[in-house]
């Protein structure tokens, strides 16, 4: 299960954060400087697992930001390295050639994405179209 | 409720301009922007036109992700949950998980607005799945759980598998909404084609393995049934990982999946369904050779690969091979990749040789971790060694000669914190306890090690303590060099019976030559105790007086350093006491206590007044005959207590001889190799002690007696 998602910069601004386990606000400011420390002296030679607290970090870096899962022991690394690799394609195809000013400027739209992509901290669609296709239909209603 | 006018609305700003000013407005005015904004919130919230209240919800998330807390808005936001216009509703699902949690009062009527919205068309159905999923908890299970339910069998795999997955989140919150529940949903996916919906059904499974285990009999069909017929990737590895819990409840299980998983094995190209296979195989599968050895070449594989994540997954499947030799076909492999791996997966790698590393295996081990141990690793690396060799009293070393000789050595040098001197410390306590015949080469190890502390610039720059302040308060600390330092004084003070004569003054020289005593300041009362054994067992063993007077003039040259002559000649002159047996040189002592006290010198009377009545001319031994009772009976006792302490000395040194036998005995091997090297122990210990030095003769003693003493002898 993810436990919680972040999207963080080089400088440690949180641009998307979703909870899907309670944590109370003082928890969450701790753990967003915590992972950020962790996961920004890490350079390409170190693997994008690091164990943390009694969770596992997954992460993996795209231009400035970081893309940071936290999930249980028990869950396959290289599957959720693969779903921030989806999340990413994703973003790119919905909002062309993405950037971090799209997400910052259009972050409910980021939100809206992730939640076609993961309900209750488990994956629940894989597919980019399928993906892409339930993003319009809300917007075709809005 | 307002309505804004036209011209109010020009002058509105949206989510864009909000966010421009916040990146361009300076820290000192932040405050006053987010106070304005805040209020300009509250007061768009209330508007009547949706698109104004709709950007005052995208304003008010954004100051939420800022860091500015907005519990404040609680109402506003439920309320704006159950709105008519979907763009609000939207906003407000997607804001509902900063502002509703498990102690919020505003629960209630979510739970209303939730009913209601599940109604409603499949996308907004959708949207409030998502949020039902980031903000359920057990309250809000229970009330919905007969609802979510009924959305299982919605026409639309949309609803299903989001229904699923919340579902999933409800059974964790509240496992006892399980029971009778579960069943409807098997039931469903059982019929179901969806491969997203199954996927969530699998997840839905292993969530509630976690909680109820023991209901895996009611989804163990529909699991071996997917798995046998499943193409999708993501859902085999879902499969694949709720198989590996099930064979643990069901042994039986693990029959039926060889098929499939030699089938899976040979035909994905997909890493992350190898890891999970290979992951499972490795723990479960050992007994099945053909399949064990296709997962172990793949395994293989992973350990060699360029990309650190693979080879770092490779490593987590090797803590499920339990026995050493099944470590020891990788052991190649995964020495090869420690050289290229990140300093959390050499903590693995170590973390395995800790568990498996045998007689075997001991040396390759051993050689390969000190040849590239690098900074960064390097404390963790030695402290496994240290674990290692010590491991289960020392089952995995077969050369004892050698560890102490060539591995003890190149460790020392490598040691750099004081956590791991202390291990060393105790290490070659342990080592030189439990094979005593290793005693003989305590010189041997002691100059290797110290010769390269000498060769290292720092050692002799400076004094070795750290000096670590403390509240305010210097408190000095040793350092690793200064612990081993200590230790290897006082083991090869313990061994010095065992040294040959050679051996000694080597020892003696080194410390005197290289200015160590400069350095290791603190452990000065060491080099002390140290010299001193090393002296008395040259006294013994050179009968012939060749080479005392050449050490003692060593040992004079170091205490004149340490400006501690005042030590030297009280404890030879006490040592010379001790190892003298005749009774005429101790008579020659108590002669000195034997005569009358002299009467108070008149000079030393002039400042200070006797007291009245007292005669200072008058003996103080007025009743002679008592004395002479009190002198008879003391000198009986004297005589009687010296006998006894002859006695307790010569029973000492046998047994301290037996002891020494019985040790001998105990470890045969070693000293069938080490009788050609070990000193015979001088078994002559009446080597008189003698000083040859007038102006450190203390008082009460002159040189005419001294050349007495000699012409007797």
């Amino acid at each position: 299960m993810i436990r919680f998602i972040l999207l963080q910069n080089r400088q440690g601004k949180t641009r998307l954060s979703k909870w899907y386990v309670y944590y109370d606000d003082a928890e969450k400011v701790k753990l967003q400087n915590e992972v950020h420390r962790l996961i920004v002296c890490r350079d390409t030679k170190h693997t994008n697992f690091l164990e943390f607290r009694n969770y596992k970090i997954i992460y993996k870096r795209y231009a400035g930001l970081f893309f940071a899962l936290c999930v249980d022991v028990s869950d396959n690394e290289l599957t959720m390295l693969e779903l921030i690799h989806l999340y990413v394609e994703v973003l790119d195809k919905y909002f062309g050639n993405v950037c971090e000013l799209d997400i910052v400027f259009n972050f409910n739209k980021a939100y809206s994405i992730l939640d076609e992509m993961i309900v209750g901290g488990e994956i629940v669609e894989t597919s980019k179209q399928v993906i892409i296709n339930a993003v319009k239909n809300i917007e075709l209603l809005d | 409720m307002f309505h804004l006018s036209q011209m109010d609305q020009i002058f509105l700003k949206s989510l864009a301009d909000v966010v421009r000013t916040s990146r361009t407005t300076s820290q000192y005015d932040k405050l006053t922007f987010t106070t304005q904004t805040i209020a300009d919130i509250k007061n768009e919230l209330q508007s009547r036109q949706e698109s104004v209240r709709y950007q005052a919800l995208l304003k008010l998330f954004f100051l939420a992700m800022e860091g500015n807390n907005i519990r404040w808005a609680e109402f506003q936001i439920i309320n704006l949950m159950g709105s008519g216009d979907f763009q609000l509703k939207l906003g407000a699902q997607l804001a509902a998980h900063l502002v509703i949690d498990n102690q919020s009062q505003g629960l209630i009527m979510v739970t209303n607005v939730f009913i209601k919205e599940f109604k409603s068309s499949h996308i907004e159905c959708s949207s409030t799945l998502s949020c039902l999923g980031t903000i359920a908890n057990k309250d809000l299970s229970d009330s919905l759980l007969s609802h979510v339910l009924k959305l299982t069998t919605n026409t639309k795999p949309l609803i299903r598998k989001k229904a699923i997955a919340v579902l999933s989140k409800i059974f964790t919150i509240n496992p006892l909404n399980i029971p009778g529940n579960l069943e409807m949903v098997i039931q469903q996916l059982q019929k179901e084609t969806n491969i997203s919906v199954l996927a969530c059904g699998i997840s839905l499974f292993c969530s509630i393995m976690k909680v109820a285990p023991k209901l895996y009999p009611l989804f163990l069909s529909i699991v071996y049934d997917q798995i046998s017929k499943q193409k999708s990737n993501w859902l085999l590895i879902k499969l694949v990982r709720i198989s590996n819990k099930l064979i643990s409840l069901e042994p039986r299980f693990q029959g039926k999946l060889i098929e499939h998983y030699t089938r899976l094995l040979n035909q994905t190209n997909s890493k992350s369904l190898q890891y999970e296979l290979i992951y499972s195989i490795m723990r479960h599968f050992k007994n099945h050779s053909q399949l064990y050895e296709s997962a172990g070449d793949i395994l293989k594989q992973f350990l060699n690969h360029q990309d650190p994540n693979l080879r770092c997954l490779g490593l987590e499947c090797l803590t499920h091979i339990s026995t050493s030799v099944g470590l020891m076909e990788f052991q190649e492999q995964i020495l090869e990749s420690f050289k290229k791996s990140d300093y959390f997966s050499k903590l693995q790698i170590l973390q395995l040789f800790k568990d498996f590393t045998n007689q075997n295996n001991f040396q390759t081990v051993i050689e390969f971790f000190l040849k590239y141990s690098d900074m960064e690793s390097n404390d963790k690396i030695i402290e496994s060694l240290i674990f290692i060799i010590t491991k289960d009293k020392f089952i995995n070393v077969d050369d004892p000669e050698k560890l102490l000789l060539v591995y003890i050595p190149i460790i020392a040098q490598k040691i750099d914190s004081i956590d791991n001197a202390i291990r060393f410390k105790e290490l070659l306590f342990e080592l030189l306890t439990r094979v005593p015949g290793l005693k003989v080469y305590s010189d041997q190890l002691c100059n290797q090690i110290l010769q390269t502390y000498a060769t290292q610039s720092d050692s002799l720059q400076g004094p070795t303590l750290n000096i670590v302040k403390r509240h305010t308060q210097l408190k000095y600390s040793l350092n690793h060099r200064e612990i081993i330092f200590k230790s290897l004084i006082m083991i090869v003070g313990e061994s010095v019976k065992l040294l040959k004569l050679e051996a000694l003054t080597n020892i003696i020289k080194f410390l005197e030559q290289l200015n160590i005593l400069n350095c290791y300041e603190s452990s000065l009362s060491d080099i002390d105790s140290l010299l001193f054994k090393i002296y008395i067992q040259i006294i013994k063993s050179d009968p012939e007086n060749q080479i005392i007077p050449q050490m003692e003039q060593l040992i004079k040259n170091i205490y004149t350093k340490l400006h501690n002559i005042s030590i030297v000649k009280i404890s030879f002159f006490y040592e010379s006491l001790i190892q003298i047996k005749s009774r005429d040189q101790l008579q020659q002592l108590y002669n000195l206590f034997e005569e009358d006290l002299p009467p108070i010198n008149l000079e030393a009377q002039k400042l200070i007044k006797p007291p009245e009545g007292l005669d200072i001319n008058k003996s103080f031994q007025i009743d002679i005959s008592e004395i002479e009772k009190i002198k008879n009976t003391n000198s009986d006792y004297i005589e009687q207590k010296q006998l006894i302490q002859q006695q307790q000395q010569i029973e000492q040194n046998q047994g301290e001889q037996q002891d020494q036998n019985s040790e001998i005995q105990i470890k045969v091997e070693n000293e069938e190799e080490l009788k050609p090297l070990n000193n015979k122990i001088d078994q002559n210990a009446n080597k008189i002690f003698i000083i040859n030095r007038d102006e450190e003769l203390p008082p009460g003693i002159n040189q005419d007696d001294i050349n007495k003493f000699k012409e007797e002898e």
